[in-house]
């Protein structure tokens, strides 16, 4: 059965940039590049039990990486292959002091960073300061390149099949079980002998990894980066692209990253019409984040992709599965004793 | 040296401000348990409404009231979506009000445009010495005062503060008494409310605000209040006077275009060693 849904997931994917004309080939290639960041954010949040408001740094990161040496004359292969790694050892080392911190702390940690990696890029006269790098060579292999979207569109959606399978696979392999008793409760899986912080580092680098992936690929999609490309806007939209989808479901990142992309894109058509004023599809835009958001962590808790399975197993009459949500808080420590001493 | 006193005075006003945000993360925090990502939205609504008052010739006192009263008002709505519905856990709750603060990004814009505003306050510069201060500053300083004065009365004196206070410490025990915890939560939303737009009004004179400031307003409101744990008022208001002179003295001798970023890292950094020395208080 996954299998099946595997190959028509592939096949779908696969045949689509022969039918898009080339503006929709452009989102296209956008909305993978966000399936991309998504799966990891999702990983990060369903099974680390952890919210990073900071991947757009990563995903910058990745992006300079590739480009970077594209523009002094490597090859962009290069680029490309470092890009998740520099992306996830900038995770790993960063994630060993952060991950340390939880919940809101690590949140606004996450966005602190975002905002300080991008200031510090501004300046640094080598990444273009802050008019950011241009004239990016096109990818290539060889005497292969790409300049066309249909083959960025090609790469993009096999970078995602090869990221979902490998996330599936990690999902199920011993590590990844591992990781799910870490997010059913810490301190029993600590007990059990799950080294907890070097498997959350782990999994915030994966993560990075993929959104440095990402951001390779687009740095040579677009041939044009700037510190304002990796907005905070962008990494509160994937996650609410991961909520949305369901977090730490197989699908939830792609049925997630595709539902809100065709949102965002059907309101903004609907705006740019003639007669409507000129702010309406930035305001739609938010509105429809906002709106999206809030409704889903209010009323599907749980995300798209586990309500719609509970739905049919219900139907079935079959129990339903047990959904992975924005982790309970856990009670509040300090309490007991604040209670029993006067201030 | 009067460089030096000059930069110390517009530092404790920036601070202020600061201190008064920084206050409606910890009160919002205490109560319910969740950070209010919101929080940076309120100055910025009731700034603009403020600088539209005013411009629709309501005197001055009364246009900045009706400003705090709007950001009142907003944060008992984003109380109300973010905690109203049973069973929210805290961290939905914040992943809401960021949601929140995309839905007044949206309206703002319909209501005020996307280009920065702002209304003269109080003008006139006082010297003393060398050093030139402006009564804007003075009033921010008073204000500020006579806030956090009057919220230390509130918590400590009132049987409303009272109730908050014991929600704070135990929830459980607060409801056995019953005290409605979640009421009292929509209480202390609003109170971060009429805070943060204090901090509005009082700032929007010394710099223009735009809706994309609620960012930078929220993250050195929340870099002040880690300071006390999010839990303290008092210890909020060092940390802000802390930021905001520190702020001022870099960008005064090092280099301006930095300051936000030397709040965050440091923000970061105070968050870090809390939780390498007591890894219990930053675990939840």
């Amino acid at each position: 059965m996954n299998r099946l849904v595997g190959v028509g997931f592939l096949v779908v994917t696969m045949s689509l940039p022969l039918v898009l004309d080339d503006t929709r080939l452009s989102i296209y290639v956008l909305m993978g590049l966000a399936v991309l960041v998504v799966t990891g954010i999702s990983l990060l949040m369903g099974y680390a039990g952890q919210v990073s408001l900071g991947q757009a740094a990563f995903y910058g990161i990745g992006a300079y990486t590739a480009a970077v040496p594209a523009v002094h004359g490597w090859p962009p292969v290069v680029g490309l292959l470092a890009a998740p790694l520099v992306a996830a050892a900038a995770a790993a080392l960063l994630g060993a002091l952060l991950l340390r911190l939880r919940g809101h702390y690590l949140a606004f940690a996450t966005l602190a960073l975002q905002l300080i990696i991008l200031s510090v890029a501004a300046e640094i006269e080598f990444f273009g300061g802050a008019i950011g790098l241009q004239g990016i060579p096109q990818f290539g292999i060889g005497s292969v390149t790409l300049d066309e979207p249909r083959e960025y569109a090609w790469l993009t959606w096999a970078a995602v099949a090869l990221v979902l399978l490998l996330t599936a696979n990690i999902v199920a392999s011993r590590p990844g079980r591992a990781l799910r008793a870490l997010a059913g409760s810490e301190q029993a899986a600590a007990a059990s002998g799950v080294p907890v912080i070097r498997y959350k580092v782990t999994v915030f680098a994966l993560s990075a990894a993929f959104a440095g992936l990402a951001g390779g690929i687009y740095a040579f999609f677009l041939g044009y980066i700037a510190p304002g490309s990796f907005t905070i806007a962008m990494s509160v939209e994937w996650v609410v692209m991961a909520v949305f989808g369901g977090l730490g479901t197989r699908w939830g990142p792609v049925v997630g990253t595709v539902a809100v992309t065709l949102v965002v894109q059907v309101l903004n058509d609907l705006s740019t019409r003639p007669g409507a004023p000129s702010y309406a599809p930035t305001v739609l835009g938010y509105a429809a984040y906002a709106v999206l958001l809030i409704g889903v962590l209010l009323f599907m808790p749980a995300g798209v992709v586990p309500w719609l399975r509970n739905r049919v197993r219900r139907r079935r009459k079959t129990p339903d599965e047990p959904i992975r949500m924005i982790p309970e808080w856990p009670p509040r420590r300090e309490q007991t004793s604040r209670a029993t001493t006067p201030p | 040296m009067s460089e030096l006193l000059g930069y110390l005075v517009a530092g404790a006003a920036l601070g202020c401000t600061i201190a008064l945000l920084a206050s409606g993360f910890v009160v919002v925090h205490r109560v319910t348990g969740v950070v209010n990502f919101a929080q940076g939205m309120f100055p910025v609504v009731a700034g603009l409404a403020a600088g539209s008052l005013l411009s629709a010739h309501w005197p001055h006192g009364i246009a900045e009231l009706g400003g705090i009263a709007l950001a009142g008002a907003v944060g008992l709505v984003v109380g109300v979506v973010a905690i109203g519905k049973p069973g929210t856990p805290p961290l939905a709750s914040l992943v809401i009000t960021f949601g929140l603060g995309f839905l007044g990004y949206a309206i703002e814009i319909i209501v005020w445009g996307d280009q920065p505003r702002g209304f003269d306050g109080l003008s006139g510069v006082v010297t003393l010495g060398d050093v030139r201060i402006q009564h804007q500053w003075l009033l921010v300083m008073v204000v500020t005062a006579g806030t956090f004065a009057a919220l230390g009365a509130f918590f400590g004196r009132t049987y409303l503060g009272k109730g908050l206070t014991a929600c704070a410490a135990n929830p459980y025990a607060a409801r056995l008494a019953g005290i409605d915890v979640r009421r009292m939560g929509l209480y202390a939303f609003a109170l971060a409310g009429v805070l943060g737009g204090i901090a509005g009004v009082l700032l929007t004179p010394l710099q223009s605000i735009a809706f994309d400031r609620d960012v930078a307003l929220a993250v050195n409101g929340f870099a002040a209040a880690v300071l006390g744990g999010l839990d303290r008022p008092g210890t909020a208001l060092a940390g802000g006077l802390l930021l905001g002179i520190g702020q001022t003295l870099f960008a005064g001798y090092v280099d301006g275009s930095f300051q936000t970023e030397v709040a965050l890292g440091f923000m970061v950094l105070v968050m870090v060693v809390r939780a390498v020395r007591q890894p219990q208080a930053v675990a939840v």
